[in-house]
């Protein structure tokens, strides 16, 4: 990739996605309310609240705290970057984790006991889904013997066929990182919450329109993860990233919200199985087919 | 570590539909205690009984709740019936109970969708509210309203139902209730929904019977008692069996709460083709006096109302103690030791109406 | 008993697949049925400002006016119980099944009545004629009732 093609890739990920992101949740809610029997409202309609929600008066509970979401946006479009123009995996998931740090610091800056436990919650939801987001970049190692997204997304035969496991595993956190139900627990798209917005509670206007900005960066840079297993055949990846995504809607909306032990449990039990499993049995085949 | 925090929750929150106000005592996500506080919305409707005439004073006691109001104006009504001795007609009696019965129906998959959206589970609670509407369908044809009926008078009903809209009733009940079946499946057997559920918010059948529970809690504790049993409107020539669990947590009172609309709903098939014909009404002279209570069964329990007349047009006195009061303290033992995500899948297994309880 | 996964699964597919069971209200609206208490209408031309609906009414929200010859109602106070219906004596209100758009701020439907009363007989030591002080006699008669707040509809369920 020539220094020009990686400018340019940048910034069409800057631009583009939240305007993707956009769609798909316009989509997520027309499909869901179907799901419900409502007839939902227009594609365009998470646009038009993003819009809104950048033109609400500017009130801060905590100033400190918005300087965090700042830092939220900030390193999740670096990810991003890094991660579009072909970069190293590592630092990808570094800066997301670091985002998701500055997020929960956000959090903790306000003093309502909701926002609080929300915080507390967006932790152990880091803490389930981050071991999954490791494995995925060791798996890709093991499988390329690369970190650099460009060495992975140039290999000839598709990686789901290596990596099945770590992609079940991927698909799995996905779940806890778009705050579908059953692992809504740090804050929800649905306003009925047990603490109340949780994490979001304390920011309002322009400074939620941040949090769903960089909500919706996060969305299509793993999504773009997900693109990465069956990167030579575009078009299958194109089907296979909407049944996933139809997949997670259709979990949102067949599943109560249960307890945080019981996602990071099964999270990091599902982990351990298809993914450490997937990589131990690959590292075997590889040694048994090159001695 | 034991760090506690105190959380406000109500009387404006999300998953709380009801005014009440619970300081929760929180160590670690565990509650520790809640310390309730009332009164947001106290509206002195008893007192209005001064002021309105008895019979007029149904429209009132119609509204001091949105969700069971007919069993409330039925049961001031019935009070104040007993006091002045009026016999009504059978044809009313019978119209009494089909309407009370639909009205425990959409109750209860009123509240069935509540605790879909207490435990986050949004397209449950729409599914419960979607098939709801075809009972409030069959109300607003038949009453003329949607949640106030409007149909309950001291000697009778306000109005009579036509012959072949009864007839046609039925079959409508039949096509809501096939498409419940395949709801209340999911709250029967549905992975997630048991996880939430099951084993949550434990009442020993002592405790329920102590602290004076009433309704589906008291059932589901294992304590066979249902005031239509005592037989006012027209239950006496109906068999009611009380519904009764036995595990005392919240799937066993969301069990006894979806085996009564079952129940109602075999209920009204025997009402329905068995209305008496007649005249619904009859013409009341003179002014109670006297007292008397009178009790009913409300959709979330056992409701007593007291009527003290002074033999003019208006009362000395009312009173309501109405079901979710009785079950304050069971809820307030409850929540002790439970987890924050419990708390509100807890509170509305008491079906909280504190706008009831606060009149 | 068993824990079956999947129950829930079955019911959003069909959802999804059926037609929505909502209405994009105000463009399409739900059916009203026969008995349904919608909004009071008035016959103006068989009213002769007997007041009885303006003493009855249980939240005050209708009011006559016989000198000015005019019955109205806050349609936001009212909450269709039908009494009014029930005790009009000259049969003119009733109610009607359909209900009233929403209003941008609260005020009074008024309706002017053309009745002239009959002229009183020349009775020479008669009271002065109910006419004229009558809408005041009727708020005295019963002073709590006017005064108080109506009961909240919207905070009762």
């Amino acid at each position: 990739m020539s220094a020009w093609t990686r400018i340019l890739a940048a910034i069409l990920f800057v631009l583009l996605s939240p305007i993707l992101a956009g769609l798909l949740a316009g989509l997520d809610r027309i499909i869901s309310a179907r799901m419900q029997s409502r007839i939902g409202p227009p594609l365009l309609q998470p646009i038009y609240d993003l819009l809104k929600l950048f033109q609400k008066e500017r009130i801060a509970v905590n100033r400190s705290g918005h300087f965090f979401l700042l830092g939220y946006l900030l390193f999740t479009i670096l990810a991003g970057i890094e991660f579009f123009i072909g970069g190293d995996l590592l630092i990808v998931i570094f800066a997301l984790a670091l985002a998701s740090v500055f997020f929960v610091l956000g959090a903790f800056a306000a003093g309502s006991p909701y926002s609080h436990i929300g915080a507390e919650r967006e932790l152990i939801q880091i803490m389930a889904s981050e071991p999954m987001l490791i494995m995925c970049a060791m798996g890709f190692y093991v499988a390329t013997g690369s970190f650099q997204v460009t060495t992975i997304h140039a290999q000839p035969t598709p990686l789901i066929a290596t990596l099945p496991g770590i992609f079940l595993g991927m698909i799995y956190i996905l779940t806890i990182k778009l705050r579908k139900s059953p692992f809504d627990l740090s804050t929800s798209h649905h306003a009925h919450q047990e603490i109340v917005k949780g994490i979001t509670t304390e920011f309002a206007g322009p400074y939620l329109a941040i949090i769903e900005l960089a909500h919706g960066y996060e969305t299509i840079l793993l999504l773009g993860f997900l693109y990465l297993f069956f990167a030579p055949w575009p078009l299958l990846a194109l089907a296979a990233l909407i049944a996933v995504y139809f997949l997670e809607i259709l979990a949102d909306n067949t599943h109560a919200r249960l307890y945080w032990q019981w996602v990071l449990r099964t999270s990091w039990a599902f982990t351990a199985i298809v993914g450490a499993g997937n990589l131990i049995l690959l590292h075997y085949l590889q040694r048994g087919g090159t001695p | 570590m034991a760090n506690r925090t105190v959380i406000p929750f109500g009387p404006q929150h999300p998953v709380l539909p009801e005014p009440i106000h619970l300081d929760l005592v929180i160590e670690d996500e565990h509650v520790v205690e809640a310390i309730p506080s009332f009164g947001f919305i106290h509206r002195g409707l008893e007192k209005l009984v001064e002021k309105k005439d008895f019979t007029e004073f149904t429209f009132i006691a119609e509204r001091i709740c949105g969700i069971c109001s007919y069993i409330h104006g039925m049961g001031y009504c019935q009070a104040v019936e007993t006091v002045m001795g009026l016999e009504i007609p059978e044809r009313a009696k019978w119209l009494r109970t089909m309407w009370s019965e639909l009205s425990r129906i959409h109750s209860h998959m009123m509240w069935l969708g509540l605790l879909a959206d207490a435990f986050g589970f949004e397209n449950l609670f729409m599914a419960c509210w979607r098939l709801r509407e075809g009972i409030l369908d069959v109300i607003e044809e038949t009453s003329g309203g949607r949640v106030i009926f409007g149909a309950a008078k001291v000697g009778g009903c306000r109005r009579d139902v036509p012959d072949d809209l009864l007839a046609r009733i039925p079959a409508q009940l039949n096509a809501v209730e096939d498409e419940l079946r395949a709801i209340t499946n999911v709250f029967r057997d549905d992975f997630s929904v048991r996880q939430r559920l099951c084993g949550v918010g434990l009442l020993s059948r002592n405790d329920a019977y102590d602290l004076g529970a009433v309704g589906p809690m008291l059932r589901a504790s294992g304590v066979a008692q249902d005031s239509r049993l005592d037989g006012y409107a027209a239950y006496d020539k109906i068999a009611v069996e009380p519904i009764v669990e036995e595990s005392g947590d919240c799937w066993g009172r969301t069990m006894v709460r979806i085996r009564e609309i079952y129940q109602s709903f075999d209920i009204l098939r025997h009402v329905l083709p068995n209305v008496p014909p007649g005249p619904v009404d009859m013409k009341i002279t003179g002014a109670p006096k006297g007292e008397f209570f009178a009790r009913l069964e409300q959709p979330r329990g056992e409701v007593i109302y007291y009527v003290k007349g002074n033999g003019t047009k208006f009362l000395d006195r009312f009173r309501v103690r109405t079901p979710t009061f009785a079950n304050i303290p069971p809820l307030l033992k409850m929540l002790q030791g439970c987890q924050l995500a419990d708390v509100p899948v807890i509170v509305l297994t008491i079906d909280p109406c504190i706008s009831c309880a606060e009149r | 008993m068993k824990q079956k996964p999947l129950t829930m699964t079955r019911v959003a597919l069909g959802s999804l697949l059926r037609k929505p069971a909502t209405v994009p209200y105000p463009a399409a609206r739900k059916p009203v049925y026969l008995a349904t208490r919608g909004h009071i209408a008035i016959e103006e031309d068989k009213c002769n400002l007997c007041l009885i609906c303006d003493r009855r009414c249980p939240t005050g929200a209708i009011a006559v006016d016989r000198t000015g010859k005019t019955w109205a109602i806050d349609r936001l106070r009212c909450i269709q119980c039908n009494h009014c219906v029930d005790v009009c004596p000259r049969k003119c209100l009733a109610m009607e099944n359909d209900y009233t758009t929403p209003m941008q701020m609260k005020r009074s439907d008024v309706v002017p009545v053309p009745f002239t009363p009959p002229q009183p007989k020349p009775k020479p030591a008669a009271a002065p004629a109910p006419t004229s002080d009558s809408p005041l006699q009727a708020k005295e008669e019963r002073p709590g009732e006017r005064n108080h707040e109506p009961p909240d509809q919207s905070s009762a369920d």
